[in-house]
C-alpha cells in the first residue's frame, strides 16, 4: 500500500477551563489515501470540526493538541512552528468552509484573491497566475470566467460563491482538501451540483479530501470511506457502503434509522433516546452507553477501542464480543 | 357527504415593496420595485390531514405560512379556516375564537422562547390569554400535563429555556402550541435546526400528538425526505407559485412537473442504488425580476416558446394539480 497523504494517530484536543479540562477530540486515528474522500460525520458536538481544525493547526487557544500526531505525506505537521504551518495551509492543504461569504474577502475582486493565492505559493508571474485563475474558474463551472474574474463576491449567488471558494482551495494544487460542511448553507438543487463538482475535481487531481458534514446523504454520495464520530471519538470507520448499509455500532444503526427516506413510508422513525452528552459530562466507559439499547455491564466501565470487523473498525464491546465469540 | 376541508386557501398573493426610499427614487430615477413573494396560491387541507409545502429558499413557503396563521395580511386572495375568513368579512369574535384553534411552531427553538421567562410561564401564556383555566393550581396542573405530553418533566416548568438542548426547546415550543387546545398547527421548518437523531424524536412526537388529538398540520420544509415521511399531500413551490400539488406517494413515484422531478433527483441517495439522476442546471432566478412566462423555463429541459411567454395555470390532472404547459404530454 502506498503511503497515505494524511495520517492521524491518537489525536487528542483539550480545552483547559476553570472547571477542569474538556476533551473535545479523544484519541482518534485515521488515514486518507491519495484521491480518496474520507467523510467525517456526526451530530453537533461530536468533535468533527475540531478534528479538521486540529489537522490544519487552527485550534483557537486555549484549546490545544494534547497528544498524538498528524502526518502529511509522512512528515509530522502538528508540532511545526506557526510560520511553517502557515506555508503548508493553502499550499499543501486547501480549505473549504460552510459559509462562502465569510471565506471570501468582500473588498477584493475574486480574480485578485485567486491570483494572490496562486502567487503566494508558486513562483509564477501576474499574467500566468491570472491565466491559471481563469482556467480554475472554468474548471469549477463558472461560465464566462474571463468576464467574471473581475467581479466582487457579492455579485455571485451562494452556489457560485461556493464554486469560487473551491477554486481558491484548489488554486495551489494541494495534496489534501479539508471541506467543513461545504454544502450546508446551500439549497438542495445547488448542493447536488457542488458535491459532484468537488468529487470530480479531486478525483481528476488525485487530491485527498476530508469531508466534514452532519448529512449522511452527502457522505453516501461523495465519500469512499466514512468515520462516524460520537462525543469526540470515532465510533465506526469503514468503506461508505458497509457503514451506510450494514452498520455495526449501535449509534451508527440508530443514526441511519432516524433519517427519513424517500421510499419507505414507515409510520415511525427509529429514535435514539436522549442527546449527545456535553463535553463536561462525557460518561465513563463507552460514551454512548446511556443511550444504547443493548449496553452491557462492561460498557459502563471500560472504554471500547476500535477493532476490525470485516473492512471496518468499530469501537463497541458488543461487536468486540461477537468477534471474540466467533473466534473461540 | 364528507366534511368540508378545514383550511381553504384561494388565490393567495402577497407583494412586498422593496423600493429604495422616495427621495432616492426621485433623485436616481429608479422605478418602484415590487417583490411578488407569493402569487395565486390555492390549496385545501382536510381535517386531521398533514399537508406539506416544500421548496427552496425564496420560494415563498414561509410567507404562505404567515398569511395562513394570520401574522401577515395577504395582498389578494383569502384564507378560510372552518368557514371563517381570516382576513375579510368575519366578526371579530369569530376571528378571536379561530385564533385559539391555530398555533404555530417555528424553525429556531432558540429564538422563539423568551429567555427571561420560566418554561412554566411560557407554556401557560396562551392558557391565560384565552382564559382556558382559572386559578394558579389549575394552570400549574395543566402546564405539568403538557410537559409530560411532550416528554419532559413537570418540574422543568421552573427552569429557563437556556437550560435545555435544542430538541428539548422544540418540545417546549410544541407544548406551548398545544396549550390552547388547537386543531390546526402550522409548522415552519420545525426540525431544520436539529440534529438527525433529535429530528427523529420530534417528528415521531408530532405524529403521536396528531393521532392523539386529531390535529391538522400545515408542514413546511425544504427537506423532501422529511416531508415524505410526514405528509399525506404535498405542494411544491417555486418562486412564489405552487407548481404541483399531489398525494405524497404519487409525487414521489411519478412527479409531473419538471421542477418536482428535479428536486427529487437532487436528494442524495442513501440507498446507494446508483439510480440515474439528471444533473440540475442553473440557479433560482432573482424574484424581483422573475423570468417571463413560466418562472422555471430557464432551467427546464422541456421549455418551449409557449413556456417563455405564457404563465401556465394550475390544472387538475390525474388526482393532482400541475402548473405546466407540458404536463400530460408524456415528456416528463
Amino acid at each position: 500500500m502506498t503511503r497515505p497523504v494524511l495520517s492521524v494517530r491518537g489525536l487528542r484536543v483539550e480545552f483547559p477551563t476553570r472547571k477542569g479540562v474538556l476533551v473535545a477530540v479523544d484519541d482518534i486515528s485515521f488515514d486518507i489515501a491519495e484521491g480518496e474522500v474520507l467523510g467525517v460525520v456526526g451530530e453537533s458536538g461530536a468533535g468533527k470540526s475540531m478534528t479538521g481544525s486540529a489537522v490544519i493547526g487552527l485550534i483557537e487557544p486555549p484549546g490545544r493538541i494534547a497528544g498524538g500526531e498528524v502526518r502529511l505525506d509522512g512528515r509530522r505537521i502538528d508540532n511545526l512552528p506557526y510560520e511553517e504551518m502557515r506555508r503548508i495551509r493553502g499550499r499543501r492543504i486547501g480549505m473549504i468552509f460552510q459559509d462562502p461569504l465569510t471565506s471570501l474577502n468582500p473588498l477584493y475582486r475574486i480574480g485578485d484573491q485567486i491570483v494572490e493565492t496562486i502567487r503566494a505559493h508558486a513562483p509564477v508571474g501576474e499574467k500566468a497566475a491570472r491565466q491559471r485563475a481563469i482556467a480554475l474558474l472554468g474548471d469549477v463551472g463558472i461560465q464566462g470566467a474571463e468576464a467574471r474574474i473581475d467581479s466582487y463576491p457579492h455579485q455571485f449567488s451562494g452556489g457560485m460563491r461556493q464554486r469560487v471558494v473551491i477554486a481558491l482551495a484548489l488554486a495551489a494544487d494541494p495534496e489534501l482538501v479539508i471541506a467543513d460542511e461545504p454544502t450546508t448553507a446551500l439549497d438542495v438543487s445547488i448542493q447536488a451540483q457542488i458535491i459532484q463538482l468537488l468529487k470530480r475535481l479531486c478525483r481528476e487531481r488525485g487530491t485527498a479530501v476530508m469531508l466534514i458534514t452532519h448529512d449522511m446523504g452527502v457522505i453516501a454520495e461523495t465519500a469512499d470511506r466514512v468515520a462516524v464520530m460520537y462525543a469526540g471519538r470515532i465510533a465506526e470507520i469503514g468503506p461508505v457502503r458497509d457503514v451506510v448499509q450494514s452498520p455495526h455500532h449501535p449509534y451508527t444503526k440508530g443514526l441511519m434509522g432516524s433519517i427519513p427516506t424517500l421510499d419507505a413510508n414507515a409510520p415511525r422513525l427509529m429514535q435514539i433516546p436522549g442527546a449527545m452528552p456535553r463535553l463536561n459530562a462525557i460518561p465513563k466507559g463507552c460514551a454512548f452507553h446511556p443511550r444504547c439499547m443493548e449496553a452491557l455491564g462492561r460498557c459502563w466501565q471500560d472504554r471500547p477501542e476500535p477493532a476490525a470487523i470485516g473492512r471496518s473498525e468499530v469501537a463497541c464491546w458488543l461487536t468486540a464480543g461477537a468477534v471474540a465469540g466467533a473466534g473461540r | 357527504m364528507s366534511e368540508p376541508p378545514l383550511v381553504d386557501v384561494r388565490g393567495l398573493s402577497r407583494t412586498f415593496d422593496v423600493s429604495k426610499p422616495w427621495l432616492n427614487r426621485v433623485l436616481e430615477g429608479d422605478e418602484r420595485r415590487l417583490l411578488k413573494a407569493v402569487q395565486d396560491v390555492s390549496f385545501t387541507i382536510e381535517r386531521r390531514e398533514t399537508f406539506a409545502l416544500v421548496g427552496e429558499s425564496g420560494s415563498g413557503k414561509s410567507t404562505v405560512a404567515k398569511m395562513v396563521v394570520g401574522l401577515l395580511q395577504p395582498t389578494d386572495g383569502s384564507v378560510t379556516i372552518d368557514g371563517v375568513d381570516m382576513w375579510k368579512g368575519s366578526a371579530a369574535g369569530d376571528i378571536k375564537a379561530l385564533r385559539r384553534r391555530i398555533q404555530m411552531i417555528f424553525q429556531d427553538p432558540y429564538a422563539s422562547l423568551n429567555p427571561r421567562w420560566r418554561v412554566g410561564r411560557i407554556i401557560a401564556d396562551p392558557i391565560r390569554a384565552f382564559g382556558l383555566a382559572k386559578g394558579k393550581a389549575e394552570i400549574e396542573h395543566r402546564t405539568g400535563e403538557l410537559l409530560r405530553l411532550v416528554g419532559l418533566d413537570p418540574l422543568d416548568a421552573r427552569k429557563y429555556p437556556h437550560e435545555f438542548s435544542g430538541g428539548q426547546r422544540q418540545r417546549i415550543c410544541i407544548a406551548r402550541a398545544l396549550s390552547s387546545k388547537p386543531q390546526f398547527l402550522v409548522c415552519d421548518e420545525p426540525t431544520s435546526a436539529l440534529d438527525v437523531s433529535v429530528q427523529a424524536q420530534i417528528l415521531n412526537l408530532m405524529r403521536d400528538l396528531q393521532d392523539q388529538f386529531g390535529l391538522t398540520y400545515l408542514f413546511i420544509s425544504h427537506n423532501l425526505a422529511v416531508v415524505r415521511h410526514m405528509a399525506a399531500r404535498i405542494g411544491v413551490m417555486y418562486l412564489g407559485r405552487l407548481v404541483e400539488i399531489a398525494p405524497a406517494g404519487a409525487l414521489f413515484s411519478a412527479p409531473q412537473h419538471p421542477y418536482s422531478r428535479m428536486l427529487l433527483d437532487a436528494v442524495p441517495d442513501l440507498k446507494m442504488s446508483g439510480r440515474p439522476r439528471k444533473m440540475i442546471e442553473g440557479e433560482i432566478p432573482n424574484p424581483i425580476r422573475p423570468p417571463p412566462g413560466c418562472a422555471f423555463h430557464p432551467r427546464c429541459p422541456l421549455a418551449t416558446d409557449q413556456c417563455r411567454s405564457e404563465v401556465p395555470l394550475p390544472l387538475a390532472f390525474q388526482g393532482r394539480t400541475v402548473a405546466c404547459h407540458e404536463a400530460g404530454a408524456g415528456r416528463i
